[in-house]
């Protein structure tokens, strides 16, 4: 799902992350879709070098894959490979939570490990020597600089699966089979199961992933060599470079040349934060609607199953046997006094049938209706701001039964004036919270009814739109802030201090940016729970 | 469909009214039986007039005259206050027009509504976990109200608590505090949020001007309405200060 709004928002992270350049390649791929590079090149004006420059830096952070296709020649010419180019909207828009994925590393492994996970954020993609290099480059000298530590982050990093092999530069996609082609012109029967396959974007990036069984593989043979090697290398990394730069810039073909695919690259594995600020949230859910113990519970089963998720937003934990489920308990903060009783007990308020034979006791928990609930929880509350109590009320009414209401029953319900009721759910309609239908009915007189209802899915995206939408004039307003005290910002710091206007003037933005900061990571949140979760 | 009713209503009715019906004029008598045909309906003017095929001078003469010899009386349509609708003096307008039991001359009895819901609140508070059945019998012990309340009143009290968010319905596990109620039995609890002075929580996007916003489908980076002329964001930073 990507709204107009969410449009805008990417385009400009990347413009003010990687410059315009970059931003207009990524507008007109998120805008058109995948496109070669001669249709970018059409597209955006910009000039051939431009052009690829761009794509090379924004594949190197993770926004846009490559992958080649066969495509038929015109005019009886021969088949030949074309690379496409396509953008990757939710990678964009994670670099704005990037702030929120090093608390994460820095909570769980401690500072050395984010120190490498900083460079691996900030650089894109990386080989281990790269990581070891550019290291050295931070470390002052008065610090044992030393290869084994970093071997030791890298790899809990790589453990913990904070951090990935990256995917294959440009994988090729073969054909579509036999049985696939013909599908397309199989009317209506066969239409449906075409919806079912997978686009050539999902295909593509299905192809590039790493196998899963090396996605998170060190190699940790020749470790301390690197360090040996390292200047040699560095000698023969520019030459190559340079080469390179030459190479793509003549060739029609893909941007990655041959060599720097031998050495591994790694990236930071995004899917493992978005999980578990997935989990996060909905621990944070429970221990809020519900209470504290049933959060220790759903934090301690997903502490359990959340390496055998296969994807982010999986419907349902693992099943965990209630013996497991204690042990784990007992581990967390708080969870220490809990027997099994008061556990059953919690398991029951998550939504779990306690079993009539206690034998094998086992239970999953319902992911998905706990982001449902806090989905409500998060539209709600702004109907309650924007419209006032009745209307929260009587959008509660609709929401919860999920079907159309005429308007004297909604108005009955929910304690509503009915003159009052109309006018509410008129505006509500206006602004695309509800849905509205008529229904006139021929008696002696033609009466009108008015019958309304929340339709979750459009609404769901209307509210999505208008958070991307905030969360961009958020970052304006923070942009503003900055260029309007960009004297202050740029005068030496004693200066500022000694006189008493700069220094207050420079105290308020500095609480000014505070509040705009965290209500942005906190709308963020939000995001994630529409689009991610 | 009321027309079926509505003549074997008259049926019924006829030989009680009959000394009545004679006494009165053709015209009168003609609107008086459409307006006793609806029953405990009323009638609008404009239908009685419609129906009768009478012009409007004649309707609001007759009208005029059996108000006096009290054999109809006006009543209040909660759909259209402003249209005068009448009934036959035997009848007590039905829940449609009147609107129910929440509404008093045409106006919902805000006051009746918060009383209850305040009861019902305290009843919950000190009990917990409560059913419509028990908050509805503690009522009728204690003989806290003064007037008589229905089930079906306590009912729709409760259910608009639960979509205020005051409190919540759920299901009796029969575990716990629900032990006392069996499995599956509708019940109330307080809800975590409210009630404990916490409020309604609000989330991430109501809680900045964009969020609660009515322009914000007209607010463009260099439009007339955009974020950086925006006034509603000055005010918001004036209150976090
Ligand atoms: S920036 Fe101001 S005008 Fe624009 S949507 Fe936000 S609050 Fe409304």
């Amino acid at each position: 799902m990507v709204t107009q709004h969410g449009i805008k928002l990417a385009v400009y992270l990347v413009s003010s992350f990687y410059g315009d350049h970059n931003s207009k390649v990524c507008e007109c791929l998120i805008r058109r879709g995948t496109l070669t590079l001669a249709q970018i090149i059409r597209f955006t004006e910009l000039s051939r070098e431009n052009v690829r420059h761009c794509l090379l830096a924004l594949i190197h952070q993770n926004c846009v894959q490559a992958f080649s296709i066969q495509q038929e020649g015109a005019f009886g010419e021969a088949p030949k490979i074309v690379t496409h180019y396509m953008a990757l909207f939710d990678n964009i828009i994670h670099h704005m939570r990037f702030p929120k994925f090093i608390v994460i590393v820095k909570e769980e492994l401690g500072e050395e490990c984010e120190k490498v996970f900083e460079a691996l954020l900030q650089h894109g993609r990386l080989s281990f020597s790269q990581i070891v290099d550019r290291h050295k480059q931070t470390v002052s000298k008065e610090e044992n600089f030393n290869v084994d530590n970093i071997q030791e982050s890298f790899t809990k990093l790589v453990n913990g699966r904070f951090v990935e092999r990256c995917p294959a530069p440009e994988p090729f996609l073969a054909p579509p089979s036999e049985e696939e082609t013909p599908a397309k012109k199989r009317g209506a029967k066969s239409s449906k199961v075409r919806e079912v396959s997978e686009t050539i974007e999902q295909r593509a990036l299905a192809a590039a992933a790493p196998m899963e069984s090396i996605r998170f593989l060190v190699e940790t043979h020749n470790w301390s060599d690197v360090s040996d090697k390292n200047n040699a290398e560095k000698l023969t990394a520019v030459t190559i470079g340079k080469k390179r730069k030459q190479d793509f810039l003549d060739t029609d073909g893909g941007l990655l040349d041959k060599d720097e695919k031998k050495e591994v690259l790694w990236r930071v594995n995004f899917e493992e934060f978005i999980r578990r600020l997935r989990h996060k949230a909905c621990i944070a859910n429970v221990m809020s609607r519900l209470n504290n113990e049933c959060g220790i519970v759903l934090s301690a089963i997903l502490e359990l199953t959340r390496s055998s998720e296969t994807k982010v937003n999986t419907g349902s934990t693992a099943s965990v046997s209630i013996n497991a489920v204690y042990d784990e308990v007992i581990k967390k903060q708080g969870g220490l006094g809990m027997n099994l009783e008061r556990i059953r007990a919690c398991l029951v308020e998550l939504g779990c049938e306690m079993p009539t034979i206690r034998i094998d006791e086992e239970y999953s928990i319902d992911l998905k209706s706990i982001i449902e609930l806090a989905q409500n929880e998060e539209v709600e509350s702004i109907v309650l701001k924007r419209y006032g109590r009745e209307a929260y009320r009587m959008f509660r009414f609709l929401s919860k039964s999920g079907r159309l209401h005429e308007t004297d029953k909604i108005a009955d319900t929910t304690f509503v004036e009915k003159k009052d009721a109309i006018k509410i759910l008129y505006k509500l309609w206006k602004d695309d919270y509800l849905q509205m239908e008529k229904i006139t009915v021929n008696g002696a007189r033609q009466t009108q009814f008015l019958l309304w209802k929340v339709n979750r899915q459009s609404l769901w995206e209307h509210v999505l739109d208008e958070m991307y939408h905030a969360a961009l004039n958020l970052r304006l307003r923070i942009a503003d802030e900055l260029e309007q005290e960009k004297e202050i910002l740029q005068m030496p710091k004693d200066k500022v201090t000694q006189v008493e206007e700069l220094r207050k003037r420079y105290e308020r933005l500095k609480k000014v940016r505070i509040i705009y900061e965290s209500s942005l990571m906190n709308l963020d949140d939000a995001l994630m729970l529409f689009h991610d979760f | 469909m009321s027309r079926s009713i509505s003549t074997s209503a008259l049926k019924r009715k006829r030989p009680e009214s009959n000394s009545l019906n004679d006494s009165l004029v053709d015209a009168d008598r003609a609107v008086f039986n459409v307006i006793k045909s609806k029953e405990d309906m009323g009638i609008w003017t404009r239908d009685i007039k419609w129906e009768t095929s009478l012009p409007e001078n004649v309707v609001n003469k007759s009208l005029k005259s059996l108000l006096n010899k009290k054999l109809i009386k006006e009543v209040v349509n909660i759909k259209n206050k402003g249209r005068k609708h009448y009934m036959a003096a035997e009848f007590e307008p039905s829940k449609e027009v009147t609107g129910g039991a929440w509404y008093v001359e045409g106006n919902l009895d805000k006051e009746l509504i918060n009383v209850l819901k305040g009861l019902c609140l305290k009843i919950i508070n000190s009990q917990k976990v409560v059913t419509v059945d028990g908050v509805y019998d503690f009522l009728k012990k204690h003989k806290v109200t003064t007037f008589d309340c229905t089930k079906q009143q306590i009912a729709e009290i409760l259910n608009s608590m639960v979509l205020d968010n005051e409190i919540i319905e759920v299901k009796s596990t029969g575990l716990g505090e629900y032990h006392s109620f069996p499995i599956g039995t509708i019940c109330y609890r307080i809800a975590s949020g409210a009630g404990l002075g916490k409020g309604l929580k609000i989330g991430a996007m109501a809680s900045i001007p964009c969020g609660m916003c009515p322009r914000i489908s007209q607010c463009t980076p260099d439009g007339i309405i955009s974020p950086s002329t925006c006034m509603y964001y000055k005010k918001w930073l004036d209150i976090e200060f």
